[in-house]
């Protein structure tokens, strides 16, 4: 199953946890994902509400937004991607430092959605590295915070180098995790739904 | 629409149910209304009159149209002293510019009684004074089509202008910046023109290498010389400052560039079309129902308050009477959207301007109406997709009451709370309080609606003027400011909550029982009671409903309402076809957004963020 807490496992009674330094550096990134404070269309307004009181992405470590892209570390594209704005976005994403992540949100970002239109960019993966998709029209705050989740477990067990002098210099990333995958049984044992017609 | 075939054959067998039903629909006074498109109950309209009085010799042709607004194509040589006699001249003039178009009219088959064209111009005029419109055309040839600038006249149609060149390729005689609008710099073709490709995906595979990125943001950067502007080189006082298109004040792809004295604004150039997702393109690709869903998308923040002027449009060209109950059901759904919509204004504004704690309360307001009374009867968040041609989705559930009435309680004390912790602090007043000040007058010239021309000062509300979808029902107060300044904008945001609980809970009180949805043909989707399941013409009418969608009747209308930021319409033109052949989304932000160079100029840098928080606008509703 997936491992959201990503903490080693250690005995309450002794206050010493074993890691290897990787791990902790990965353990230490996972939970202090800073957000970009990007924002494109309707996305933007549910990935704001996350922020606040009832949903509290401080939970996980990622409320502090950053406005200068300098800053955060994973840019949340949260909405319609314009070819006006492409540019932009692309200049955007090449002023966060590495290790850098992008999480796309709502279903234009993710393929250009409902709007097949000639001024939208049919997916932002066409020219961001993108490593968690978030689906939905717009995704409600728990959604995106979902993909937080998943975007967290996938930086705990990916290999960087820990510094420029030491050990391989390449990233190892690991293979995406498919939540239709995770979800398969449990969806499949879904027979009853509740009627729409009473509260 | 034949009545006989709608009938189920006597010789059938009916069931109690469908019995039942069809009792109830002969119950209702304006079933299948037999209607032509064209408005020919409307009387001569008064100002065409007016017109033929004052200008003899100018060949004014009138159109009939479902909508009633009295319309007539104009030579465009006489174009503009006709437009400036009833913006200027005219007794009670039509001192508001309210919508500003094209149309591509080559393909279109049912012009009867239209003058040759294959561009059109429409100007849809508002005459307070009057409480009327009207709207002229203006018909053009497929060669190097122009017609002459109205910014005279009116400051409001310098975007609309520009918009027409961008989108039509229609060139505007006298603008002082004919530049695209909202297409980027390096785009080729007019995408309303009905040869310009649709779809996103026709284009290929989107490909940005850095390059061309590196070219593109060369093409965006501001040249101050292209705007009559000096360079910053040769005037050392002068500084300019690029905000945006991505910066946390701008409420989302915004950008405008300040010129500065010190910290005092001298030149203020927004540069809008970051978030022009091509609505009304799509309009003419989606079917008349499925193009619903567009709808929600274009103010984002008001749902279903979007769905409502679309389809009170597609209904009035069907003819579609809708009944009570479902009138009554977009009304309460409409105030509790007003509602989620001024609390994310409220909360944010509250934050532009430093003040970080309000939004978390007023964020969690929303978070209640959705949690509470949203989604429980629509099963949505933001963009519920709700409303139907003819009615709404469905029935409200069982229960619904108690959860509005709940959060009719709930929110007033909040609010109170609320004027304390932000309208009498007194930073929020020193930030707020006589800056950017707007008089009426102007704010009617540049097309300002809603909170924004009643923060002006006049007391006009459509709900009211022209009372839709039974406001008229209501007991409601209209608040209005004195100065127009942004802590005028703010206050009356407020109010107009308080006033929006005062209507949801007589609209809670006075809900007749009835049918959710017309029962009419063109309802979508049909309803299946009472004949559809008893006689195979209606089956086929129903089947065909769902499937293809609804062929509205040829003809033309825009009806408007008063949305969460003012006043929106589709003007929507049909073919006889089972998509809208044109439709122009008149939005509130884009004039709101036009008339900010007038309310900063002159104030300081950080005045700019007040004054666009107190606009209340949405890019997508700018750029559409």
């Amino acid at each position: 199953m997936l491992d959201v807490q990503g903490m080693p496992p250690g005995d309450g009674d002794v206050p010493v946890v074993t890691s290897s330094l990787e791990r902790l550096v990965a353990w230490g990134r996972k939970n202090s994902l800073w957000p970009f404070g990007f924002g494109l269309s309707c996305c933007f307004v549910e990935m704001a509400t996350s922020l606040t009181a009832r949903y509290d992405i401080a939970r996980y470590g990622a409320e502090v937004l950053r406005i200068s892209p300098r800053e955060a570390d994973v840019m949340i594209v949260a909405g319609t991607v314009f070819k006006k704005m492409a540019p932009v976005v692309v200049q955007l994403h090449q002023q966060m430092m590495e290790p850098r992540w992008v999480i796309s949100m709502g279903s234009c970002a993710n393929s250009g959605g409902m709007f097949d239109t000639y001024s939208v960019v049919q997916g932002v993966d066409s020219f961001l590295p993108v490593d968690v998709y978030v689906q939905g029209c717009p995704p409600p705050p728990t959604s995106l915070m979902e993909g937080l989740l998943l975007l967290q477990a996938q930086v705990s067990i990916e290999k960087r180098p820990l510094s420029w002098v030491v050990g391989d210099q390449g990233v190892i990333k690991p293979r995406g995790i498919s939540l239709r995958d995770l979800r398969h049984d449990d969806v499949a044992a879904t027979d009853k739904l509740r009627p729409p017609d009473e509260l | 629409m034949d009545d006989a075939v709608h009938k189920p054959a006597d010789d059938r067998p009916e069931s109690e149910d469908a019995r039942q039903a069809r009792d109830q629909v002969a119950a209702q006074p304006t079933q299948w209304p037999a209607r032509s498109a064209g408005g020919d109950e409307v009387p001569p309209p008064a100002v065409l009159g007016e017109l033929r009085e004052r200008f003899p010799d100018v060949p004014f042709v009138e159109q009939t149209t479902a909508d009633g607004i009295p319309t007539a194509w104009i030579p465009a040589e006489r174009s503009v002293e006709v437009l400036a006699y009833l913006g200027r001249e005219a007794a009670e003039p039509f001192a508001m510019l309210y919508d500003l178009g094209g149309v591509d009219e080559r393909e279109r088959l049912h012009r009867e009684g239209q003058p040759d064209a294959a561009f059109s111009v429409f100007y849809h005029l508002v005459s307070y004074g009057r409480n009327a419109d009207v709207r002229l055309k203006v018909a053009l040839p497929e060669a190097e089509p122009s017609v002459d600038s109205v910014a005279g006249v009116w400051p409001a149609a310098d975007w609309y202008e520009r918009e027409l060149w961008d989108m039509f390729g229609v060139g505007v005689g006298g603008h002082p910046h004919l530049h695209r609008l909202l297409m980027p710099p390096w785009w080729e073709g007019h995408p309303l023109r009905k040869e310009h490709p649709s779809r996103g995906t026709e284009y290929g595979p989107f490909d940005l290498p850095d390059q061309l990125a590196d070219e593109m943001q060369e093409q965006l950067r501001f040249k101050p010389e292209e705007w009559g502007l000096p360079r910053s080189e040769d005037d050392p006082t002068l500084m300019y400052l690029n905000i945006g298109p991505q910066h946390g004040a701008t409420h989302g792809p915004f950008r405008v560039i300040v010129g500065l004295r010190d910290e005092e604004i001298v030149h203020l150039i927004p540069d809008i079309g970051y978030h022009h997702r091509g609505s009304e393109k799509m309009a003419e690709r989606q079917s008349w129902h499925t193009y619903i869903p567009y709808t929600d998308r274009v103010d984002y923040l008001g749902g279903v308050t979007n769905n409502l002027p679309y389809v009170l449009t597609v209904e009035k060209l069907c003819g579609i009477e809708v009944p009570d109950r479902a009138q009554l059901i977009r009304v309460l759904l409409c105030e509790c959207y007003r509602i989620a919509s001024h609390l994310v204004f409220y909360g944010t504004y509250a934050q532009d301007i430093g003040a970080l704690s309000p939004v978390f309360y007023m964020f969690e307001d929303r978070e209640i109406l959705f949690d509470e009374v949203i989604e429980p009867i629509t099963g949505g968040r933001m963009h519920p997709n709700w409303f139907r041609i003819g009615g709404v989705a469905e029935d409200l559930p069982e229960g619904w009451k108690q959860r509005v009435l709940d959060f009719c309680d709930y929110l007033p004390p909040r609010l109170d709370e609320y004027d304390k912790l932000v309208m009498d602090n007194r930073i929020v007043k020193a930030r707020m309080v006589g800056v950017s000040p707007i008089s009426a007058d102007e704010a009617v010239a540049w097309g300002l609606t809603g909170p924004m021309l009643r923060a002006a000062g006049l007391p006009w509300d459509w709900r009211k003027q022209r009372p839709y979808s039974h406001y008229d029902w209501f007991d409601f107060d209209i608040p209005v400011g004195t100065t127009g300044d942004c802590y005028d904008r703010a206050a009356v945001h407020v109010e107009e909550m308080r006033q929006s609980l005062r209507i949801i809970r007589q609209v809670a009180d006075a809900m007749p029982d009835g049918p959710y949805k017309a029962f009419h043909p063109l309802a979508t989707p049909p309803m299946k009671e009472p004949h559809t399941m008893h006689d195979i013409e209606s089956l086929i009418t129903h089947f065909l409903g769902v499937t293809w969608g609804p062929v509205v009747p040829p003809g033309e209308a825009s009806i408007y309402t008063e949305g969460t930021k003012g006043q929106y319409s589709y003007y929507a033109i049909s073919d006889g076809s089972n998509s809208a052949y044109r439709v122009k989304i008149r939005t509130a932000s884009f004039p709101h957004l036009q008339v900010l160079p007038r309310l900063v100029t002159g104030y300081e840098i950080a005045d700019l963020v007040t004054v666009l928080g107190s606009i209340d606008f949405v890019m997508a509703d700018v750029d559409r």
